[in-house]
Parts: structure tokens; sequence; C-alpha cells
């Protein structure tokens, strides 16, 4: 480029850089000196003086500890749980959506079903440790009435992951149909009114017409969830979680927050979150690929 | 979210069941809520029996919330929140439409060089640690600083406002520009009343992202009197008794309210008092949040 004319276009927008100026210093600061501080995961931190260079060495502890193993195990069961079991549940509920002709019921039903999404996960805690309790909490006396014996959720082992599955459908359900219903929604009407024609059932429609053209919104949905599958849903383990069932849900970034900020084990904390960042980053790449090669279509 | 009626065989049998299946749905999304409710304004004499299946509070009575108020902790912690989420607000949406302005001009010399900064912020973290770190070298931990600045631009939301302020006509900008208006004068004069909607959208992001956060509050401020709302629900919910939370000292001193209080109604008013700011703009959140997020997911 004609560096004169680079700096006359520089001149030019000089105000526009000077209103880039804050934005920029923001990024640098808040978000590039932490990608740089990520180093101490291959450092020794010492507390007088520089840091020492340790190489593997923390990633070698992180690979060896039994416990990083079980927290990794976890990590995967959780979100494989939760997309085996939750992910499907949006669409469904967009399919059942779309077939109510009453637009009232329609929006009443929508605008209840969202509010769950905008609690924090805090509240949510709150909330469903009292629903869960035993005997008296919600579920509790509704089994009752089935005869079934009360169950502690929230500190037994067997159930404690559940019950994170349970509480992401209950926030999560209405929330992720949006994209889902307006994909619905662009759905071409006379591709129905065909179908209708031909005598179509309603769920040949469904499986033969709207599948497939929400696929690709699907497919989407599916790879920005693959990048977090090694989160897990921190706040949701972290408010939920306790000293009953800690060995079956602990994930990668309670270890981190337990490890690194509660013993002030820095590197090793750093070393497990740096971890997971890589798989995350793996994950979302190799779905990217596959989705371009199955569909022809990729996120980005 | 536009509804569409097909001209398909309404079958009213199913009608009927789709109908009661979406209230059901409803009627689980509301009633975890709706009970923590219920037990927040029963009376201290029925307190005890109630539980997961009361309806109806017995007793009315809003002493429970008469009694939270008075604690501390609780009234510091609703002012705290406020605090943060306005002064948060206010450096979001400055910031954030600063940002979004200057990149939605595209002829500016390294425009796409920022841009990919900024969006690889999404992708790579430095993590929980390094941000510690961060906080601890600039002298900000116990300072609201941290608790503000923290996620100031979320990249998400400035591509967001960016598709906003795409739609303001050039001409506008180029006759204010004419009349010797500057580039912030223009901004703040023009393109952000004009983007009203825009700027709604991203303040309700921001306003129930800080009204929400806990997590960083509770690891940079060191200050019990600082934690907002959020951290002091949570460590009422974790500590699950009312002696450590009300305080020792309190307990005695405020034997007439505070502690006199049931253990259940202080968690449940505490949630409610949690939920209420978000219901309060609900119907706001209705409007723009949803749209807002649909405008996030349309690809470029």
């Amino acid at each position: 480029m004609d560096r004169r004319s680079a700096r006359r276009r520089i001149y030019r927008d000089r105000h526009l850089y000077l209103l880039l100026t804050p934005v920029l210093i923001y990024f640098f600061i808040w978000h590039y000196i932490p990608i740089w501080g990520a180093r101490i995961a291959f450092q020794d931190v010492k507390y007088i003086g520089e840091n020492t260079w340790a190489g593997l060495k923390h990633f070698r502890i992180l690979f060896s500890s039994p416990v990083f193993f079980r927290v990794f195990m976890n990590t995967i069961t959780i979100s494989a749980m939760k997309i085996f079991f939750f992910f499907p549940l949006p669409i469904l509920l967009a399919f059942l959506l779309n077939e109510i002709t009453s637009s009232g019921l329609r929006k009443g039903v929508q605008s209840i079903i969202y509010l769950p999404h905008f609690l924090s996960w805090v509240v949510i805690a709150g909330i469903f440790i009292s629903l869960l309790q035993s005997p008296d909490g919600a579920l509790n006396q509704l089994l009752g009435l089935f005869g079934i014996a009360p169950v502690a959720f929230m500190t037994s082992t067997s159930h404690i992951r559940w019950v994170f599955v349970g509480s992401e459908i209950w926030r999560s359900i209405g929330w992720d149909s949006i994209l889902y219903i307006a994909a619905i929604n662009n759905i071409s009407l006379e591709l129905y009114d065909a179908a209708t024609v031909d005598g179509a059932t309603k769920l040949q429609q469904a499986l033969k017409i709207t599948l497939p053209c929400i696929l690709p919104t699907i497919i989407t949905v599916f790879i920005l969830n693959m990048g977090f599958f090694m989160n897990a849903g921190f706040d949701q383990v972290f408010n939920m979680m306790n000293d009953a069932v800690i060995n079956h849900v602990d994930i990668i970034d309670t270890y981190v927050y337990r490890i690194g900020l509660g013993k002030g084990n820095f590197s090793l904390g750093t070393a497990a979150g740096l971890f997971k960042g890589v798989i995350g980053l793996v994950l979302i790449l190799s779905t990217d690929r596959l989705s371009r090669k199955v569909t022809g279509e990729g996120v980005w | 979210m536009v509804g569409r009626r097909r001209n398909t065989r309404r079958s009213s049998v199913g009608q009927l069941l789709l109908a009661a299946l979406m209230i059901a749905i409803s009627l689980v999304m509301l009633y975890p809520i709706y009970n923590q409710l219920v037990i927040s304004l029963t009376g201290p004499e029925f307190i005890a029996q109630a539980d997961g299946s009361t309806i109806i509070p017995r007793g009315f009575t809003l002493q429970t919330y008469a009694g939270v108020l008075s604690i501390p902790k609780v009234y510091r912690g609703l002012f705290n929140s406020f605090f943060i989420t306005f002064a948060g607000l206010l450096v979001n949406v400055t910031l954030t439409s600063m940002g979004a302005y200057v990149l939605t001009k595209r002829d500016l010399l390294g425009r796409n060089i920022f841009m990919s900064l900024i969006v690889i912020t999404m992708i790579f973290e430095g993590g929980l640690i390094p941000d510690y770190f961060l906080m601890k070298n600039l002298g900000l931990l116990n300072s609201y600083t941290s608790v503000i600045m923290y996620k100031a631009i979320n990249p998400y939301y400035l591509i967001i406002l960016m598709r906003f302020f795409d739609k303001v006509p050039k001409s506008l900008m180029e006759s204010a520009r004419l009349d010797g208006c500057s580039e912030i004068g223009i901004l703040f004069r023009i393109v952000i009343p004009v983007s009203m909607a825009g700027i709604a959208t991203i303040s309700l992001f921001y306003g129930v992202f800080h009204w929400n956060e806990y997590f960083r509050a509770m690891i940079y401020l060191t200050d019990e009197a600082r934690y907002p709302l959020q951290v002091v629900l949570r460590e009422l919910i974790v500590s699950m008794e009312k002696a450590s939370f009300v305080g020792a000292k309190n307990y005695v001193q405020m034997s007439t309210r505070a502690a006199a209080l049931d253990f259940k109604a202080i968690k449940a008013a505490l949630i409610i008092l949690a939920i209420v700011p978000i219901l309060l703009f609900y119907p706001f959140v209705l409007k723009y949040y949803v749209k807002g997020r649909l405008q996030g997911a349309v690809k470029e």
C-alpha cells in the first residue's frame, strides 16, 4: 500500500483511533495479559524473586495424579450425560410449540419457560436444594403420593449427576429452543402445503420436512456445545456440590479453583485449565471439520 | 417468534393434549419459584409445617422480609449488587458503543486486525488463576473496579451492537460531520439515540450478567461488607445454618427480628429478593433479549 495515502487515512481517521484506544487497552490488559500470564503453568512460582521455568513438570504431576484422572472422567461423564439427555429436548419442544395453533397459548408458554434462564446458578441451586430436600421437598412429596420412599438427592452419589441433568433441563430447555423455533419459522409454508396435498401425516411432515430443514441449525448448536464440552457447567456444579458427593461431581474447573486458588497451587491449577482449553479447542475444530464434510457447512 | 397457522386438518384432541402438556411444563418451571415465595410469606407459627407441598402461605406475613432486610449483610448486599450492576452497565455500554462505532467503519485502516484481536479473546483465555494474579498485580483486589471491569466488553455483544449501528443511515452521520460535529459527538448524539433498541438489548445482556455474577466477586473481594447479594445468598446456601449467617453478635442483638426467623424462610426470602429485579425487567427482556439472541445467531 502507498505509504503516504495510508498515513493520510490514519490522519483522517485520527478521532476514530482515539475512540478505539480505550477498547484496545481494555482487551490488552484484561485479556492478553492473562493469556501471557498463563505461562506459570510451565513455571515454578517463587514468592521471592523471579519464577523459574519448570517445563512440563506440572503437566506430568497432573497426568500421574489419580485425583485429576477422576476429575477428568467426571467432566466427561457429566458433559456427555447432558449432551445425550438434554440436547434433543429443546428441539423436541420447538416441534411441539410449533404445532400449537393458539398464538396466545404459545406466547404465554414461551414467556414462562424462558424465565429460569435468567436466574443465577446460586439462585437455582437454592431452589433445587429445597425442591429436592428429603423428606419434605416438593419432589419427594410428589413421589410419596406414589408410595416411593424419600431420596436425599443432593447428597446421594447415584443421583447427584441426574440432578445436574434435571436442573439443566429446567433452566435451559425453553431458552435453547428459541433458535430452533426461529429456524422452523423460516421454513417455507409451501413445503407443508404440498405435503398435506400428498396426504403426509404430521409425523411424516416433522421427520421429512422440518427436521431436514433445521438440521444445519442443530449441527451449529451442537458444534458450539462441543466447544463448551470440557466446561461441564462450572457454576452449576460449584453451587450444587457438597462434601458427600464431591468425588462424583468434581470437574476440571472446580479442581482448578480448589487446587489453584484454594490451596495456592497456582502452576498446577493453571496447567489443568490450559489442558482443558486445548481439548476444548481441538473438539470445536474437529467437529467443525466433520460438519463441513457431512453437511458442507461449518460454523464459521 | 411469529407463529404461523397452517391450513392443515386441526385435530382438536391433539391440540387439547398439547395444551395440557404445555401447561404442565409451565407449571414445572414456575412451581419451584412459587414454592419459595410461599415459604417466604408464611407466618412464624406455621413455618415449621411449610414444605414443598405448601401452596398457600398460612399466617401470611411480610415479617421475614422485614427481618432479612435488617441483616446488615443483606441490605448491604442488595445495595452492592445495584451499585455493581449500574456502574458496570455504564462502563459496558460506553466502551462497547465506542468499539462498535469505530469497527463499523469498514474502510478504517487496520480494522480487520483490531476485529481479529477482539474475536481471538472469545476463543483463548488466560483462565481463572492468571486473571486473579492480574487483579492482584494491579492492586484491584477488594476493589469494585475488579468486579465492574470483569468482561467490560463482551465481543459477542459488541458484534450484536455493530449490527444495530450498521443500520444507522450514513447520510445522517455525514450531515452531522459537515456541521462540524466530532466523531464522539456523532456517536453520542446521533448513532446511540438512533439505535436505542440495540442499546437496550446489550444493556439487558450486561445487566442480567452483572446482577447474577457471584464468582469473581467472591474471589476478588475480600471484605465481606462489599459482597453483592448473590455471594451473600451463596454463603447462606452453603453454610446451611442460621447462626453463622446472621452472625453470632447480630444473633443476640437482633433477637427480635432476624434471630427469630426460620432458616428456610430466610433462604426463601433471599432467593425471591434475588429474582425480583429480573422479574421487574422481564417484559423488556422478552422484547429485546430474545431478539438479540437471534441476531447473535445469524451467521455473517
